[in-house]
């Protein structure tokens, strides 16, 4: 039975000096797959804008809007209607074991065509005095390993908004043990890169209602490659696997591929930015 | 006319027979190429020539081809320092230079084309996947783009050296933005003005056809629909050092020279604002560096961009020359591997010779390089302008050790090569007034096209004005020699 | 033609003009005053508060006395005040520089040889002994580059951008020259029983628009208020004069807006209606409130300009 989504995201700009001329990249349109089909979305600002559709580096779909006015404010409101297909990450026949696991991950074609899911980013690189804490079991396949990773990166963090930002350091994450979203995806990503699993971020919309955490936010979690299934989403965040209720927008090496707000501003001085998002279901 | 051997110029020339010197034969006589040349500068003094040569030197400066230095003062205009005395290449030689560098371009075009989708090399093990694992160079956005017309090195710029055995030594290939040509064009015209007598006695090539065959192979590679192209070039303005050399060109092909500040991108294509209101532009030669081109999807404080430029490309709606990502094959470690790049896509051998390497990602290589220090040069792979090389029998023992301390640190990113004795070139010394024997290396500057190829026949032949010094680069104090490639006799 | 080297053209224009008249200004009226025939106008310090109020700097302290070197450097070779003539030539070069892709390799040499000349000129000399000669040499070096650009470019919307520029600051430096003279006759008359209508300044006025032999020619007399006003600013036929400035703007706007009737307050209708203006304009009008008229053109100039960055030189 798929179900429909109306996705809202709004964000609010404001900034200290007037602006003369801006240039956006919005990256918050839902990718077009197996499971998620796009019906219709719009968007709109208090603003005059010239928006056509675009595509980021990775080449998936994003919002270019620039305009020539002058401002201090910027508001901008789209929404998207999306219909998902449910889906069992449970469905597929795993390897037994490590060992089969690992002739297919280390082959060099396989490595070969992943390379750049296994690469270290300043994001994603785990810091030298933290190499060996999550230890892979050599006794359980890939999957069952990572599994195990999602639910460890849950408990050795604790959610909370406003400590880290953007560019906090892994190191200071790990430390610390607390922060949000993308830092739980960017810790997951370490530690299956450092193992040889390629793994990539994930930019997307959860549905709440479920007591999820980051469901008011642009949330982020994991995909990596298990043999035999392919591309499987994990929500550290959340210790589950994604499946009905996360919709995808894109992915890429880490979060400075998939920010879904960047912007080229023509102004002297700071900014504020908000951002709010709501995902309603209904059952069709 | 003959050879004066109490000639007033070379009189004094304090000839050095270890090294190679590519005028005079070891036992002081003239090499043949060379004779008349000899024999037309014989017939000035030392002081004619001292006159022809600041002369010469006035005029760059009130051309204003000059580049900046930085005092705790006041900035002060310099001219990059060149010399009135030409190397000459005979015919055969530089056939072999010719075919050399165009087919180390296509090598490399069909090794980027390739890294950037099926990665067939690396499958087939003929490169190792850390080459590209590890280079901060390879941009991943540029994986599955297809480049208008098929090409990533439009310009390159490969480094060469005649060594003394008498065989020419590629050094380094350039396939970012190599720059340095405007400088051959120059050394030509100041050579002519100062002594033009001289120069109606050789038939060499001309060195200004550059700018055309340059037009020529922007607007081949053309964005697809587009009937006539709109090439401009882009610059991060006049406070580059190489600013000179962008006005020049631009000027020479008669297109617009541009700043990020000057394009905009609207629905994925690429606009410059004139005075008449917006115009589209089809083809960028752009002489800014890949970190700096969209700041949406690089460096993103970079100012010197155009955002949206990126996906403009990717859309294939407009064309950049070089494209993104080339960067990472002229990195020194993919060097190493050129000869075997080359007969993989080309299944021919290397025309030009590669200077045999040591990866110090290579444990047994490693090893070697470690108690050989001192025999070698040490270089770190992704250094560009002659940073950070260690010249193993100019070092001493503190500096041996900490160079060794350096490689062990991280072998990946060290590459050594044995100590190569470049030829050297009679050149004129400002200090010491007279002509003293100099290490000269050669750039040449091949354009690889949509269905066409060219090459500029001449090149900028670097010297290093210290004694004794083998680093030829602009920014560690080298100059520059015009370079005449000889037509075959009719 | 990219509008911010459109711009770049049309400022290099401007800094190469302006450097020019403030050189003449200081050569003529320092040279002439030495012989001049009432004791105010030989004095140093009337001289040189002339000189302040022409490039807009006026001395407001009427007790101060000011030093003569230190007036010269400041508005001869002192880079740290925004009018002096090294940062005029300055500015021209670093425009040239923006646009040198645009103009020819034979203007581009003579701007930098000029830029260097400047550059290096010796300050302490100039202060002491040197005024006659840079002020000769900026004023022939200007020579040689309108010549440059006149001879070396292709006359098409590089060379009018560059000549709007030239004729809008000619234009004005002309009002500002008539200005900072009208200010010292005032200040002259009476002494020695000088009128204001035949003071001795009207002929340094000429001499500083570098047109007072063809206006002995023109009127056959000694320049008196009337027909120097007349000549510099309503005389067509003088080079110099606001009437044949006008006539240039409106002809190089034409050629690159070739729309036959510009539309209201574009930058084509703002000279022409200037130029009209001009053109059926009587000396006797302007003599009433000189001071008015200057502040009415002035102000006219300078919305022709600010019109022109917003039609053709936003980037």
């Amino acid at each position: 039975m798929p179900t429909e989504f109306a996705i809202t995201y709004s964000t609010q700009n404001e900034y200290e000096s007037l602006v003369n001329g801006a240039f956006w990249q919005f990256l918050i349109i839902p990718e077009e797959n197996d499971t998620q089909q796009l019906l219709d979305w719009e968007m709109k600002s208090n603003i005059q804008l010239d928006q056509n559709e675009s595509v980021n580096g990775l080449g998936f779909k994003s919002i270019h809007a620039h305009t020539k006015e002058k401002f201090t404010k910027a508001d901008f409101k789209a929404s998207f209607r999306v219909q998902k297909k449910s889906s069992n990450p449970f469905d597929f026949i795993p390897n037994q074991n490590w060992q089969a696991d690992l002739e297919e991950i280390q082959s060099i074609a396989f490595r070969t065509v992943n390379e750049i899911f296994l690469r270290k980013t300043r994001f994603t690189e785990l810091p030298s005095d933290f190499t060996t804490i999550f230890p892979f079991n050599a006794n359980k396949n890939v999957f069952e390993n990572l599994m195990a990773l999602n639910h460890w990166v849950f408990v050795h963090l604790f959610f909370k908004v406003g400590v880290t930002h953007v560019d906090t350091p892994l190191q200071e994450i790990i430390e610390k043990r607390h922060g949000v979203c993308q830092d739980f995806t960017h810790l997951f990503l370490a530690i299956a890169r450092a193992n040889h699993i390629p793994a990539r971020y994930v930019s997307g919309y959860l549905h709440q209602g479920n007591g999820y955490f980051g469901d008011s936010q642009m949330h982020a979690w994991a995909e990596a490659y298990v043999p035999q299934a392919g591309w499987v989403g994990f929500d550290p965040t959340n210790d589950i696997l994604v499946a009905n209720d996360h919709i995808k927008i894109c992915h890429g090496l880490d979060y400075s591929d998939c920010s879904p707000l960047k912007g080229v501003v023509y102004s002297s001085g700071g900014n504020k930015t908000s951002h709010s998002i709501e995902v309603r279901s209904s059952q069709q | 006319m003959k050879t004066d051997p109490t000639n007033s110029l070379f009189s004094s020339y304090p000839q050095k027979t270890e090294l190679f010197d590519e005028v005079f034969e070891k036992d002081g006589s003239t090499k043949a190429i060379y004779e008349k040349l000899l024999c037309l500068y014989g017939e000035h003094s030392i002081m004619d020539y001292v006159n022809l040569n600041n002369k010469a030197k006035s005029s760059f400066f009130n051309q204003g081809i000059t580049f900046q230095v930085y005092d705790k003062e006041k900035t002060q205009e310099k001219i990059f320092p060149f010399d009135l005395f030409p190397r000459i290449i005979d015919t055969d030689e530089w056939d072999i230079i010719e075919s050399g560098a165009i087919q180390r371009s296509r090598a490399l075009n069909l090794f980027l084309q390739d890294i950037y989708h099926d990665k067939k090399i690396i499958k087939d093990k003929v490169v190792p996947l850390e080459l590209l694992s590890s280079s901060a160079n390879y941009l991943h956005q540029m994986m599955d783009v297809n480049p208008p017309g098929g090409i990533y090195n439009h310009i390159s710029g490969t480094d060469i050296i005649k060594h003394s055995d008498g065989n020419y030594y590629v050094l380094e290939d350039n396939i970012r933005c190599p720059s340095g040509v405007s400088y051959v064009i120059c050394n030509r015209t100041a050579l002519k003005r100062a002594l033009f007598g001289v120069f109606n006695h050789y038939n060499a090539y001309t060195v200004t056809d550059y700018a055309e065959n340059l037009l020529q192979i922007l607007e081949s590679v053309k964005p697809h629909g587009v009937d006539n192209p709109n090439c401009v070039v882009i610059t991060p303005g006049m406070f580059n050092s190489a600013y000179y050399e962008h006005s020049y060109l631009a000027k020479a092909m008669g297109v617009e020279l541009v700043e990020g500040r000057d394009l905009f991108v609207e629905n994925n294509f690429v606009y410059m604002k004139t005075i008449n209101g917006p115009e589209k532009v089809d083809v960028i030669y752009r002489r800014i560096d890949d970190a700096f081109l969209d700041p949406l999807e690089f460096r993103p404080d970079s100012t010197l961009g155009v955002p949206g430029l990126f996906a403009a490309y990717q859309k294939g709606n407009v064309c950049l020359a070089n494209a993104p990502g080339t960067g990472v094959a002229d990195d020194k470690a993919v060097y190493t591997y050129m000869p075997d790049i080359i007969k993989y896509y080309l299944g021919e051998d290397p025309i030009l010779n590669n200077v045999h390497t040591y990866h110090c990602s290579r444990p047994n290589e490693l090893k070697y390089v470690l108690e050989n220090v001192d025999k070698l040069v040490v270089k770190p792979v992704d250094e560009a302008g002659g940073y950070g090389i260690s010249i193993g029998n100019k070092l001493s023992k503190a500096e041996i050790k900490q160079v060794q301390e350096q490689v062990k640190k991280e072998p990946r990113k060290y590459v050594a090569q044995s100590i190569l004795s470049l030829s050297v070139h009679p050149t004129y010394i400002d200090e010491k007034e007279s002509f003293e024997q100099r290490h000269i290396d050669l750039r040449t500057f091949t354009l690889l096209g949509k269905d066409s190829e060219f090459v500029l026949r001449g090149g900028l032949t670097r010297v290093a004005l210290q004694e004794g010094n083998l680093i030829v680069n602009s920014s560690q104090g080298g100059g520059s020699k015009d370079t005449w490639v000889l037509k075959k006799d009719e | 033609m990219l509008a911010r080297v459109a711009n770049n053209l049309f400022w290099m224009g401007r800094y190469i003009e302006r450097s020019e008249h403030i050189a003449r200004y200081l050569n003529v009226n320092y040279f002439s005053s030495l012989d001049a025939p009432n004791e105010l106008s030989q004095s140093r310090q009337f001289v040189l508060r002339s000189f302040l109020f022409m490039i807009g700097e006026p001395e407001i302290d009427p007790e101060k006395v000011l030093e003569e070197e230190k007036v010269l450097f400041n508005i001869g070779l002192d880079p740290d005040s925004y009018y002096s003539i090294i940062n005029n030539v300055k500015a021209a070069r670093e425009n040239a520089n923006g646009a040198r892709d645009l103009i020819s390799t034979e203007l581009y040499e003579a701007i930098n040889k000029f830029y260097h000349f400047v550059l290096n000129y010796n300050p302490e000399y100039f202060v002491k002994k040197g005024l006659y000669d840079y002020s000769m040499n900026v004023m022939e070096r200007t020579a040689i580059l309108r010549g440059k650009i006149r001879g070396t470019l292709l006359h098409d919307e590089v060379y009018s951008i560059i000549m709007l520029g030239v004729n809008i600051e000619r234009a004005t430096q002309i009002i500002r020259i008539i200005n900072a003279k009208y200010h010292d006759a005032l200040l002259a008359q009476g002494s020695y029983g000088d009128k204001m209508g035949n003071s001795f300044e009207w002929s340094t006025l000429l001499k500083c628009a570098e047109s007072y032999d063809m206006m002995r020619r023109f009127y056959r007399k000694t320049p008196n208020i009337i027909c120097t006003l007349e000549f510099l600013v309503l005389n067509g036929t003088c080079p110099r004069s606001v009437m044949n400035s006008m006539n240039q703007v409106s002809k190089h706007l034409h050629e690159l807006d070739l729309d036959k009737n510009p539309k209201k307050n574009s930058s084509a209708f703002l000279a022409g209606k200037l130029r009209s203006e001009i053109e059926f304009m009587n000396v006797e009008d302007i003599e009433q409130d000189v001071k008015l008229f200057i502040q009415r053109i002035l102000e006219q100039l300078y919305n022709i300009s600010k019109r022109m960055e917003e039609e053709f030189f936003k980037y």
